[in-house]
């Protein structure tokens, strides 16, 4: 009886599950002064500082630890906020590449290509960033920052930079990053 | 109850032989070759199962083994169409191939699990012992079909990526269809004789829904929302993708 329950639980839920996600991907489009609206800014030389592995350690040597900690939680939330921000950018910039895949120009078709292709893999840093910026938010001391995860931040707020810093002369992204 | 059954059982067959003739006239089933595969191999289980519905005296022998059997072949391309899906959609568009392999197969060993655990608890699931067997790998089959369809749209959606109205439609027919048929496998393994008729008339609905899917998704597969020629520049692009890409590969 409970493992039947279960299973019908379990087949409801993908059910709902498929059909909200789906909905998702159906609802897609718009223009490109559209997406450019939705862009969400972000402050790169705050997050860079967020990031820094100096800073972090001038804060834990000159403040008690207690004051430490709640600091540093703080400001691992900004940074998961940043990065969120950033994604975001990056799924509007993979939608602007997917509209030039079906551009008539094959070299733009390519470019658009690229630009999903890249767009993608910052979307997967940030997957992976944000559960570790949380784990050094409850472990500042076990987890230390710069240490475990200089690649990716480096990767990640390089990648923002390179969203803040890029032009698009047409639509206002630039000045909306 | 007997209308619905026949209705159930026919219509969805003659809209997926509708839904087989907008696929073939668009060329989409060179995009999804086995998908394409799957639907002809519906069909025509349908048919065979319907001319022997219709001899005299109706022989319920041979009518169960071609089920069976086509159940069987069925399940085994629904699986296909999912690799098809991954391949098409995810791994083979991407660079993050790596990536995404092994979180499909960790998926795909937790449902495995799964199954697993629904096949031992429902081994008596029909009375007979062939049924019993296809039974076990219907229900297997509908539960990493469920659980696969959703890990990949969970996917798209956490990276964002774009997947055009038709396959979606493809995908979320299957997912609709596979949970469903789930739900109606576990009805009847709980309350067996009882709940056959109503397990068998969900899982049919299940099936017109997908099918429905199916043909409205075809009919969308041209409309995806695009953006004028004009608006988009080479240079604008290859700048973006420049930086990006010299930011990624350091």
């Amino acid at each position: 009886m409970t493992i039947a329950v279960i299973f019908i639980v379990l087949g409801l839920l993908a059910l709902v599950l498929t059909i909200y996600l789906a909905k998702g991907h159906l609802k897609k489009g718009g223009d490109l002064e559209k997406l450019a609206i939705q862009l969400r800014p972000v402050d790169v030389g705050a997050f860079c500082n967020l990031i820094s592995a100096t800073e972090q350690q001038y804060l834990r040597e000159h403040l008690p630890m207690r004051e430490f900690r709640s600091i540093h939680r703080e400001r691992m939330g900004a940074a998961v906020e940043y990065v969120r921000c950033a994604a975001h950018n990056a799924s509007i910039l993979m939608r602007l590449g997917e509209a030039a895949r079906q551009h008539s120009d094959p070299s733009v078709r390519l470019a658009g290509e690229k630009l999903v292709e890249n767009g993608l893999r910052l979307r997967l840093y940030a997957i992976q960033l944000i559960p570790r910026l949380y784990l050094s938010m409850a472990f500042p001391k076990a987890g230390p920052t710069p240490d475990i995860l200089a690649d990716t931040y480096d990767d990640l707020s390089r990648q923002v930079v390179t969203l803040s810093c890029l032009h698009f002369p047409t639509h206002g992204m630039s000045s909306a990053l | 109850m007997l209308f619905a059954s026949y209705y159930l059982w026919t219509a969805p067959h003659i809209l997926l032989g509708v839904f087989l003739i907008c696929l073939l006239g668009r060329g989409l089933q060179r995009q999804l070759p086995i998908f394409a595969v799957y639907v002809v191999f519906e069909l025509v289980q349908f048919i065979v199962l319907f001319t022997i519905s219709l001899h005299s005296p109706f022989q319920v022998a041979t009518y169960k083994w071609a089920l069976v059997i086509g159940d069987g072949i069925n399940s085994v391309l629904e699986l296909a169409i999912i690799y098809e899906l991954a391949n098409e959609l995810l791994i083979s568009r991407s660079r993050l191939a790596s990536v995404l392999r092994p979180a499909l197969q960790a998926v795909l060993a937790v449902l495995v699990l799964g199954a697993a655990i629904g096949s031992g608890a429902f081994s008596e699931i029909s009375v007979q012992r062939v049924n019993n067997i296809f039974e076990m790998i219907d229900f297997s089959s509908n539960l990493i079909e469920a659980g696969l369809v959703l890990a990949l749209f969970i996917f798209a959606r956490a990276l964002r990526f774009s997947w055009n109205s038709w396959t979606v439609g493809v995908a979320l027919g299957l997912g609709v269809s596979a949970s469903i048929d789930l739900v109606s496998d576990a009805l009847r393994a709980e309350w067996g004789n009882r709940a056959f008729s109503a397990a068998d008339l969900t899982r049919m609905t299940g099936f017109h829904i997908c099918v429905v899917i199916w043909l409205v998704s075809v009919f969308l597969a041209h409309r995806i929302p695009t953006f004028p020629d004009s608006k988009l520049k080479i240079s604008d692009l290859e700048l973006w993708d420049n930086e990006l890409q010299r930011m990624v590969q350091r």
